[in-house]
């Protein structure tokens, strides 16, 4: 078990723009701690810092409190679970698990033994004798995270290790790390780009963007109160409505927005906003309700989307083309495309961004 | 037979309207057989038929400039008469001696030399791989002349630099004062065994250089993960990773040297050497035919070194089956 500690850390390849800069960032001992971010980002760089197969360009990387930027792979105590699992297609199952302990000079009945454990947790010992490629797409990801236990790191890595799973078997497997992680209590990183593993994972999670820590945070408060517009946007599906407004008034009480042309809203606000003029409203699909047209914005249904459980309705506010998508629960409200309805946010739920896209507080 | 495609349908009617008389000519019914034919004319002439002469000849005596009516049936004597022939046997040895002593090495150096130009070139990789290449498309005969040039005796490059390392203190315990004369039977197989590893080990390099290419980088970072070393990475993931392409540049290998000719011909001035220490089996068969103009012991020859080479690499794929070369 480790506490990683990130001081100042960045990465750049020759002279191309750094992939990760100036990166502070601790991760307590026995976190599940998620890195998300769109593709490109550099998630997977930073990850392989501290996994030892990149070098750090510049900054500190403490693990367990010892400065870890020139120790071997091998040596930092960390395991890493790859997107493509990378097993070893020539051993068997039970030699890719054991094969760290083995090179670590361990006797054939320790390898054996921890092998035989760690398959015992994952469900596997039946497979130990089998080559991957006789394996399919779950088993082999079992067994790449059954290589990592085998090495009792003090922390996991996992590089988007359910992606290549199909959506069904995706679910259980987050299940099963979920359970793996209580069961363990090993510190575990987690990359990935799907913003649902994220959020159900993570004990916390870092959103990164252009090689920028753009917020960090417990799944629910990132949620509830994105820093910016771009974390705002990244969780949560459908994403959140950015709606462009007019900040027409604000007293220490209240702000008034007109949205899109004399649209008028009144947000409660308990402290004095300076900024003025041009500014975004962000509603979240399901914080939007369906009002009488007179009490709301006016917008009509373009499109119906039927979940089953919930329906997603996607509308555009009327005098503008601005789109609009909603969740409602499924059935009863009897709408079909082309109507006209009325918009209302819920007050209390709706957030301001700013020219810059940095949250705007009103509570 | 017709093909029926549109456009063939569509000249057919518009051959309708030119000449009432229909199905005279239809030159586009055997047009393809045409187009295709020169290939298989060429095998049947040049490929099958010798083949399958040669095996006709090898139970028959023939002198050819008497004409193919003084053929004469002989059952298997010529194959018992080879087997139990002196030059034979001792061209069969030559081979095999060449062959490993040619052949293990060019492995041997290949693959630890691909790892190395994998590793260690980064931009520069395909120039120095081509370097390594470049014998292999070089003439042999031109290889097999320089090669001669080097090992002469009295002129050669080679006596010169172990003569003058000979003169030197320390190293004259080792290097010879004498030039030695490389035409002596103990050094021929030794010196066409050099000129062919030195020709083929470049392209047994690019093959493993290719199968090393194919590997995985995930592979080697999940190993290094797993605490293996440079070499451990070599030996763990690199060696088993290659057992297919090996299977197959050593089954080109045996096939290769099995045959070899061209360069203990020339290295040797087409006499297999003194004592005949450097004549190969290919060699042993071009004299029985072209020397001796034996043609239906040559034959013999030919199929016996076939079915040794049929054998050996059904040898090396059992071999190759078993070590898990199919997984
Ligand atoms: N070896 C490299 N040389 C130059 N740029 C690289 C290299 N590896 C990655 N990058 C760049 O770093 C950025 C981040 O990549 P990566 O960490 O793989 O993103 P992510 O995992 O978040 O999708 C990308 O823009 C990529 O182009
Ligand atoms: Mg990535």
């Amino acid at each position: 078990m480790a506490h990683l500690s990130l001081r100042n850390l960045s990465k750049r390849y020759d002279n191309n723009p750094p992939v990760i800069e100036n990166l502070n960032l601790d991760i307590h001992d026995g976190e599940f701690m998620v890195f998300v971010g769109p593709s490109g980002c550099g998630k997977s760089t930073l990850m392989r810092m501290i996994a030892g197969l990149e070098e750090i360009s510049a900054g500190e990387l403490h693990i367990g409190g010892e400065l870890a930027n020139d120790t071997p792979p091998a040596e930092r105590g960390v395991a890493m679970v790859f997107q493509s699992y990378a097993l070893y297609p020539h051993m068997t199952v039970g030699e890719n698990m054991g094969f760290a302990l083995k090179l670590a000079g361990k006797s054939k009945q320790e390898v054996a033994q921890a092998v035989g454990r760690a398959a015992e947790i994952l469900q596997i010992s039946h497979l130990l004798e089998r080559k991957p490629k006789a394996l399919s797409g779950g088993q082999r990801q079992r067994v790449a995270i059954g290589r990592a236990i085998v090495r009792k790191p003090k922390v996991f890595l996992f590089d988007e290790p359910l992606s290549n799973l199909d959506a069904s078997l995706r679910v259980q497997m987050r299940i099963e790390l979920s359970k793996l992680h209580k069961e363990l209590g090993t510190t575990m990183i987690y990359v990935t780009h799907d913003q649902v593993e994220a959020m159900t994972l993570g004990d916390r999670i870092a959103v990164f963007n252009q090689g920028r820590m753009e917020q960090l945070g417990a799944p629910l408060e990132l949620y509830e109160r994105p820093a910016n517009q771009f974390v705002a946007g990244f969780l949560g599906s459908p994403k959140m409505n950015f709606v462009p407004c007019q900040l027409k008034d604000a007293s220490s009480s209240e702000i008034t927005l007109s949205v899109a042309g004399d649209n008028r809203l009144v947000l409660p606000s308990s402290h004095t906003i300076a900024a003025r003029g041009d500014i975004t409203l962000g509603v979240r699909p399901e914080h939007l309700h369906i009002v009488p047209l007179e009490q709301g914005f006016r917008a009509r249904v373009d499109l119906l989307e039927h979940l089953g459980d919930a329906e997603i309705v996607y509308l555009e506010l009327a005098g503008s083309e601005q789109p609009i998508a909603i969740k409602l629960p499924s059935g009863g409200h009897g709408l079909k495309q082309g109507d006209l309805v009325g918009l209302r946010p819920d007050a209390a739920r709706a957030v301001l961004f700013g020219k810059q896209g940095q949250a705007i507080r009103l509570q | 037979m017709s093909l029926s495609d549109p456009s063939t349908l569509a000249l057919e009617s518009t051959m309708d309207k030119a000449a009432p008389r229909r199905r005279k000519l239809r030159p586009w019914d055997w047009a393809p057989y045409v187009f295709i034919s020169p290939f298989f004319i060429l095998f049947a002439v040049f490929g099958v038929f010798p083949m399958l002469f040669s095996i006709y000849l090898s139970f028959h005596t023939w002198d050819p400039a008497a004409g193919l009516s003084a053929m004469r049936w002989v059952g298997i004597e010529n194959y018992t008469f080879t087997l139990t022939d002196d030059w034979f046997q001792k061209s069969v040895f030559n081979t095999a001696w060449i062959a490993v002593v040619a052949g293990a090495p060019q492995h041997l150096i290949a693959i630890p030399l691909a790892f190395f130009l994998h590793t260690a070139f980064g931009r520069w990789r395909n120039a120095v791989v081509g370097f390594y290449f470049l014998p292999f498309i070089t003439s042999s005969v031109a290889i097999a002349l320089v090669f001669t040039t080097l090992f002469s005796r009295d002129y050669g490059v080679i006596n010169q630099v172990l003569t003058q390392l000979g003169q030197l203190p320390v190293l004259e315990w080792i290097f010879p004062q004498q030039k030695i004369d490389w035409g002596q039977p103990e050094y021929t197989k030794w010196m066409i065994s050099f000129v062919v590893f030195w020709r083929y080990v470049g392209w047994n390099t690019v093959l493993y250089l290719a199968a090393m290419q194919t590997i995985p980088k995930d592979l080697y970072e999940a190993a290094t993960m797993d605490g293996a070393g440079k070499l451990q990475q070599f030996w763990h993931i690199t060696v088993p990773m290659l057992k297919p392409m090996m299977f197959f540049a050593i089954t080109l290998t045996i096939i290769g040297n099995l045959q070899l000719f061209e360069e203990p011909f020339i290295i040797t001035g087409g006499t297999g050497g003194i004592d005949q220490a450097g004549k190969t089996a290919a060699m042993h068969m071009y004299n029985t035919a072209f020397m001796d103009g034996d043609f239906g012991t040559a034959s013999a020859v030919a199929w016996l070194l076939f079915i040794a080479i049929a054998l050996l690499t059904w040898v090396n794929n059992k071999i190759f089956a078993k070590s898990g070369m199919k997984d």
